[in-house]
């Protein structure tokens, strides 16, 4: 078992949390994730999740012009989004109470 | 800078081929400017910094395919197909190039390309024979398209169908995807048909029917059928023991030396050295008359003893008639 495995689950969760307090773009989030402790994330998987979060209806976009360099697209939360952040969290902690009461009960943790 | 994004786009997109264009449009659509932002934030290459396109691709499609919105690809279960044809398409053009200038072409396709008006004319005449086969249900068919067995409507039927063909030899080019393919099927058939008619004629023409050379086949030698000869004198005696010789003084061989045994209806082997072999076959009954003037053949010989004297005689006559 690796994180990029793990990863994979729980990705839509990730960035949609990552966007919680704050919109952002691409790259931005990509960061925000690795400093948070995720390093594996890929910069394609943050991409490819925020244009299938974005087609799902749970962001909104806007491009932000800048004086050096792009222009920059930001996505955030809409009510669709906090309302799924809400919904996969709770699954998440369940799942995560789960597995470690599991591992807790076998002595292995 | 630019191409640097563009180039790496275009990898991924490559790399995701076995999505639908849809799908990979949508994955596409936005990745120009969010490379345009990952570049402005850093140094390096994109190459150095987010690996190869494949690899990148890779990654997008793993994670694009993993909540609803964009199912997990098929395998591209062609891909192999493909691989193999498209080697086989890169062998065909390196021939194409080598075979070209040894008969004075940059390409031997630019030969071909030259050829195509012939190869119309020829599909035309294909066309032509391909319908005179089918209207005339299968009789056999010569050169002409011929239909119930009259040249004029075969001439008429060529010259339409050639015409038509090179007709469709010009427009073709301009032809859309489904009537195209009808026209390479119908090539296709065209030409297993074309195949099949050229090996039926090829091997008419190296074994001939027997009916076809044997009919009205007159023998060159008009005395096969002569199993006997009589020779008879002036005065319509037969010349029993007779020698025919040509010009070269070689000796003719006429004939057969069998007879039939009149009372027992046997074949037996003729003793006569010259002809007739069987003298009591003689067709004008002559050899009785002989007895009485001829004086080199002292021999009575009517019908039964023939064969008997036979052996004797030869020295005696046969010098005799021949005075040389």
């Amino acid at each position: 078992m690796d994180t990029t495995q793990l990863l994979k689950g729980v990705l839509d969760l990730a960035v949609l949390a990552a966007l919680r307090d704050e919109d952002g773009y691409g790259y931005d989030i990509l960061r925000r994730l690795r400093a948070a402790g995720l390093e594996d994330v890929g910069d394609a998987s943050v991409y490819g999740t925020l244009r299938r979060l974005f087609n799902g209806g749970f962001l909104n976009t806007y491009v932000v012009p800048s004086d050096e360099g792009p222009h920059r697209k930001y996505y955030g939360l809409n009510a669709a989004g906090r309302a799924e952040l809400q919904r996969s969290g709770k699954i998440w902690h369940g799942f995560a109470t789960t597995m470690d009461d599991l591992l807790r009960e076998r002595g292995a943790a | 800078m630019n191409d640097e994004i563009t180039v790496y786009v275009e990898g991924v997109r490559r790399s995701l081929a076995g999505l639908s264009e849809a799908t990979r449009e949508e994955l596409l659509e936005d990745l120009p400017e969010h490379l345009a932002e990952v570049r402005a934030e850093g140094s390096g290459t994109l190459v150095d910094r987010l690996g190869t396109p494949e690899a990148y691709a890779s990654e997008l499609r793993s994670t694009a395919g993993l909540v609803g919105g964009f199912p997990e690809p098929p395998l591209d279960r062609f891909a192999q197909l493909r691989e193999a044809r498209d080697q086989a398409l890169d062998l065909l053009a390196r021939a194409d190039r080598r075979t070209g200038p040894v008969i004075g072409y940059e390409k031997a396709s630019d030969f071909l390309v030259l050829l195509r008006p012939g190869w119309w004319v020829l599909r035309g005449y294909l066309v032509a024979m391909a319908l005179a086969y089918v209207l005339s249900d299968g009789t056999r068919l010569g050169l002409l398209p011929r239909i119930g067995n009259n040249e004029l409507v075969a001439l008429f039927l060529l010259a339409g169908c050639v015409i038509v063909s090179i007709v469709l030899g010009k427009r073709s080019a301009a032809f859309s995807r489904l009537p195209r393919l009808a026209v390479q099927s119908g090539t296709v058939v065209l030409v297993i048909f074309a195949l099949s008619g050229f090996l039926t004629a090829d091997d008419n023409a190296r074994t001939p029917g027997y009916s076809d050379v044997n009919y009205g086949y007159s023998d060159p030698n008009p005395y096969s059928n002569v199993n006997d000869v009589y020779v008879y004198d002036g005065q319509g005696r037969l010349v029993p023991n007779a020698r025919l010789y040509d010009q070269d003084g070689s000796p003719i061989q006429l004939g057969t030396n069998m007879c039939t045994d009149p009372s027992t209806g046997e074949t037996i082997r003729s003793r006569n050295i010259g002809v007739p072999y069987c003298p009591q076959d003689a067709p004008f009954g002559g050899s009785s008359a002989l007895p009485s003037a001829s004086a080199p053949t002292e021999a009575p010989s009517p019908s039964t003893s023939a064969p008997a004297d036979a052996t004797s005689q030869p020295t005696r006559s046969a010098p005799a008639s021949f005075s040389r």
